[in-house]
């Protein structure tokens, strides 16, 4: 039984290694964003990707659809993008006999790996029918539900920079992602590698190297992986440390935070460990583990207050303390 | 921190394999428990101890200054006690988790929560075969720990301070200093601690007081030393202390013998007894306060009676009954033996003569034991007067200004190489008194027929006495006067400081009384050189003038001779 569940676990750190690996062909560098977006897509969430434009954001989505065979598409939100046009809608079509009738035209959100670019220009109205069909995992138009095909991983794009005329995501939509990833700049090493691969005649290529059920084992894989409670209190206690009211919160949450981490924050503490625990070859879950996806699972749940906005704190430094600050054993 | 081998792995506790997984879990949590327990019990005693031992080595450091009495020191060592006791028993009591111990054993052993998570679903089990699994693989990581790796047996820095203080306090307590006190043999200051001579005051009037038996005072000298002890104890102070002493001086000096009367009537005796030519030698002696030898004397006389003249047995009963007409209080019994003998002489019963003269010689001896065992309980009065003085004076002093005092006098005892104690008096005067010890408080000075030995700075005292040295004719360079105190002590009623109780004035003047007849002082100084000496002062130019005139006026040998 154990040699079942050590081939599982083998099984699965071979499946995360060849996807990273072929990802790793085109997009170069970014170990932690690539790792973070896998992870995300093996705990069924999404991933809103921050960076300024031209860090290989949309490459790196484009590449990991490429490395899965599963169906792709891509949304560029802009401010006249309507929800009919992520949905779908129902169009009158005509049969054969004459008769005309609505069909309904699926939108480009009836795919596994949707990339959201710039989500942050289209208007509310328009991401909220995204963030709707995120979490419901299902479209309504008209009267008719449309399921969405299973595995659904979004990975929304946004640029920090030219604010204007973009519409940020309110918090609760922001709550959806599982994770939020912050693509910096590359380095001068990672500059170099690219323009190399990037300045030839001939690009890399990638190979697909992971199905739809494959991706929906690994799902499955991580949900096996069994947490104690020691390690759950500690993961519980990290996020009620968002929050700015006692007795968990701390000096800095105290002063700069509004509001702190929802339950949604908690499980993505708890899934990211399990799949980290899983890449680490190990059954359970551990609280380094924790503070490893901590940044990632918390850092666009914590709301800034006035004071925090106007200072300019990162909420990376808020999650920092929270770590540094919050131990092990109750 | 030093690493040392441990000798003492209980090999019986290790997980053996035929334990399952839990088992080996829990036993191997259980091993690292103890290890953590002993770990923690060894820097947080050693940690304590060295908490705890400051206060006993700054006790010590404060000892050293300030001499601690032995109650202080058994309250503050028994309340150290307890309270390191206490201490002791709480981190013993104190036991870890075994949830701590594998959260400890994790983080030694780099598991990520390995075997916290496996103990967790060992108390919480859950149908799962990833939970067996992963039960059964942190066991083999238990099984694998080595706690001689992991938790290394160290020695921590406080245990050498520790170390290093008992050592320090230990030596603190053998450092040679006369004020010191070895705590670790229960020394301790006592509540009022004799300065040096003081004990040699108190030692001597001990002996005195000993030697003293015939005059059944020997008990005296016992409740000299019961005072001082409760005074050392504490149970009573100095002032109360003199008191005492006061009262046993009293009782010393009761049925005190008329020194002066005897010796003058002795004196009258000799000259008496010198107008035969037989008693001549024995008057002699009797004039030279040397009764004994006197009475040897009257004994070979007696045994040669019957050879005598007629004239000579005449004239010696002549002068024998003249003698025996200087009667005086002391004197009665030789008086009447030497009026039976010159009867007996008188009527020719040499027999009877005989033996009233051996009677007088008896009476001589007794008379000069008599003589001496008056001088012993004088010396010893006089003993008890310095300790008493000495007592008092520390006392009105106080034991803060005394040192103040002492230092601005600059005759304190640092001089002598000891340390001034509290209380210690600044006096002038006790340093005479000591250096009167020089000479030697025997019987000597007695034999020797000089009483004056006995005053303080005496002239012509031959020791033991304040100002003697040894019998030197040195003109002494005499200790301070306690003028000064006698002062401080007599000061009157209505005073900003209340002034000294009347009674007390009375003490004061006491003080300064001497113990000894003035009669008994000696002196080879005529009237009128006496008579100068009194005189308060001499002018500078007068002195070749007055020298001169005394020079002038010398009895030259040949006027001698005439008279």
């Amino acid at each position: 039984m154990s040699s079942a569940i050590d081939q599982q676990v083998a099984t699965f750190q071979e499946q995360f290694k060849r996807v990273k690996d072929e990802v790793s062909k085109v997009i170069v560098g970014y170990s932690e964003i690539i790792d973070g977006v896998i992870m995300s897509l093996l705990a069924s969430g999404h991933v809103l990707l921050e960076g300024v434009p031209g860090l290989g954001k949309t490459k790196l989505v484009s590449t990991l659809s490429d490395v899965m065979h599963l169906k792709f598409s891509r949304i560029q939100f802009t401010p006249d993008l309507m929800p009919a046009d992520i949905t779908g809608t129902n169009v009158v079509q005509e049969d054969a006999l004459g008769e005309k009738f609505l069909e309904f035209q699926p939108g480009p959100i009836f795919s596994n790996i949707v990339l959201a670019d710039e989500v942050n220009r289209a208007t509310p109205k328009t991401q909220s029918a995204l963030l709707e069909a995120m979490e419901e995992r299902s479209v309504t138009v008209g009267k008719t539900s449309h399921k969405l095909d299973s595995p659904f991983f979004v990975l929304a794009t946004q640029n920090p920079l030219e604010m204007e005329g973009t519409y940020p995501l309110p918090e609760a939509q922001l709550d959806r992602f599982f994770m939020k990833l912050k693509v910096d700049y590359p380095t001068v090493g990672d500059l170099h590698t690219i323009l190399n691969r990037t300045t030839k005649a001939k690009e890399p290529q990638v190979d697909r190297v992971l199905g739809q059920g494959e991706v929906l084992a690994m799902r499955k894989t991580v949900r096996a992986v069994p947490i104690a409670r020691p390690v759950q209190d500690y993961a519980i206690r990290a996020t009620l440390a968002t929050h700015p009211k006692p007795p968990h919160a701390h000096a800095l949450t105290m002063k700069y935070v509004r509001y702190g981490s929802s339950p949604r924050g908690s499980q993505a503490l708890v899934i990211g460990g399990k799949i980290r625990a899983l890449l680490n070859n190990r059954l359970h879950v551990s609280c380094e583990d924790i503070r490893a996806v901590a940044y990632g699972a918390l850092r666009h749940r914590v709301l800034l207050n006035f004071e925090g906005e106007a200072e300019r704190i990162d909420t990376d430094t808020i999650i920092k303390e929270i770590l540094e600050n919050t131990p092990e054993s109750n | 921190m030093v690493g040392v081998p441990d000798l003492n792995v209980r090999k019986e506790k290790e997980p053996v394999p035929s334990m399952s997984d839990k088992q080996i879990i829990i036993a191997s949590l259980r091993r690292v428990e103890r290890r953590i327990r002993a770990d923690r019990l060894l820097t947080e005693l050693t940690l304590g101890a060295t908490f705890f031992l400051a206060i006993p080595l700054l006790l010590k450091l404060w000892d050293l200054v300030e001499p601690l009495r032995g109650v202080t020191i058994g309250i503050i060592g028994g309340i150290w006690v307890l309270l390191f006791g206490a201490f002791a028993v709480w981190r013993i009591a104190q036991k870890g988790t075994l949830e701590e111990a594998a959260a400890s054993a994790d983080t030694r052993a780099n598991l990520s929560d390995e075997l916290k998570t496996a103990f967790w679903f060992i108390h919480n089990p859950r149908r799962s075969e990833w939970v067996d699994a992963q039960i059964r693989r942190a066991a083999g990581n238990a099984r694998n720990l080595n706690l001689e790796s992991l938790y290394p047996r160290q020695i921590p820095r406080t245990f050498y301070i520790a170390a290093g203080m008992i050592v320090l306090f230990v030596s603190l307590n053998f450092v040679p200093l006369p004020w010191n006190h070895n705590w670790l043999t229960l020394q301790a200051a006592p509540a009022f601690a004799l300065t040096d001579k003081e004990e040699a005051i108190l030692k001597q009037t001990e002996e005195l007081l000993r030697k003293a038996e015939k005059l059944k005072k020997s008990e005296l000298a016992a409740q000299v030393e019961d005072i001082v002890e409760q005074l050392k104890e504490g149970k009573i102070d100095a002032q109360q202390a003199a008191q005492m002493l006061d009262q046993l001086q009293s009782q010393l000096e009761e049925g005190n013998l008329d020194t002066a009367s005897i010796n003058e009537g002795l004196e009258e005796m000799a000259k008496d007894l010198q107008q035969s030519d037989q008693l001549e030698p024995t008057a002699n002696a009797m004039e030279g306060k040397q009764l004994n030898l006197a009475a040897d004397e009257l004994r070979k006389l007696a045994e040669k009676l019957g050879l005598n003249k007629p004239e000579a047995s005449k004239e010696m009963q002549k002068s024998l009954q003249q003698a025996a007409e200087n009667s005086r209080p002391g004197l009665e019994e030789l008086a009447k033996l030497l009026k039976e003998a010159a009867e007996n002489l008188k009527n020719e019963q040499q027999q009877l003569a005989q033996e009233s003269l051996d009677g007088a010689a008896q009476e001589l001896e007794n008379i000069q034991q008599r003589l001496d065992n008056q001088q012993l309980k004088n010396m010893a009065s006089q003993q008890i007067q310095n300790l008493k003085d000495s007592l008092q004076q520390r006392q009105q002093a106080g034991q803060k200004g005394a040192k103040g005092q002492q230092q601005a006098s600059g005759k304190g005892q640092n001089a002598q190489g000891q340390k001034p104690e509290a209380g210690q008096p600044p006096d002038g005067e006790s340093q005479s008194a000591e250096s009167g010890t020089d000479g030697e408080p025997t019987d000597q000075a007695g034999q020797q027929g000089q009483p004056g030995a006995m005053m303080p700075g005496g002239s012509e005292g031959t020791g033991l006495m304040p100002g003697g040295k040894g019998g030197s004719d040195a003109p002494r360079e005499g200790a301070p006067t306690s003028l000064q105190v006698q002062l401080q002590q007599e000061k009157v009623q209505g005073m900003q400081d209340g002034g000294e109780k009347p009674e007390n004035l009375e003490e004061s003047s006491k003080q300064e009384r001497s113990r000894l007849d003035y009669r008994n002082v000696k002196s080879d100084l005529s009237p009128a050189q006496k008579d100068l000496l009194n005189q308060d002062r001499i002018p500078w130019e007068y002195r070749p003038l007055i020298k001169d005139y005394f020079q002038a006026i010398r009895p030259t040998p040949q006027k001698q001779d005439k008279q």
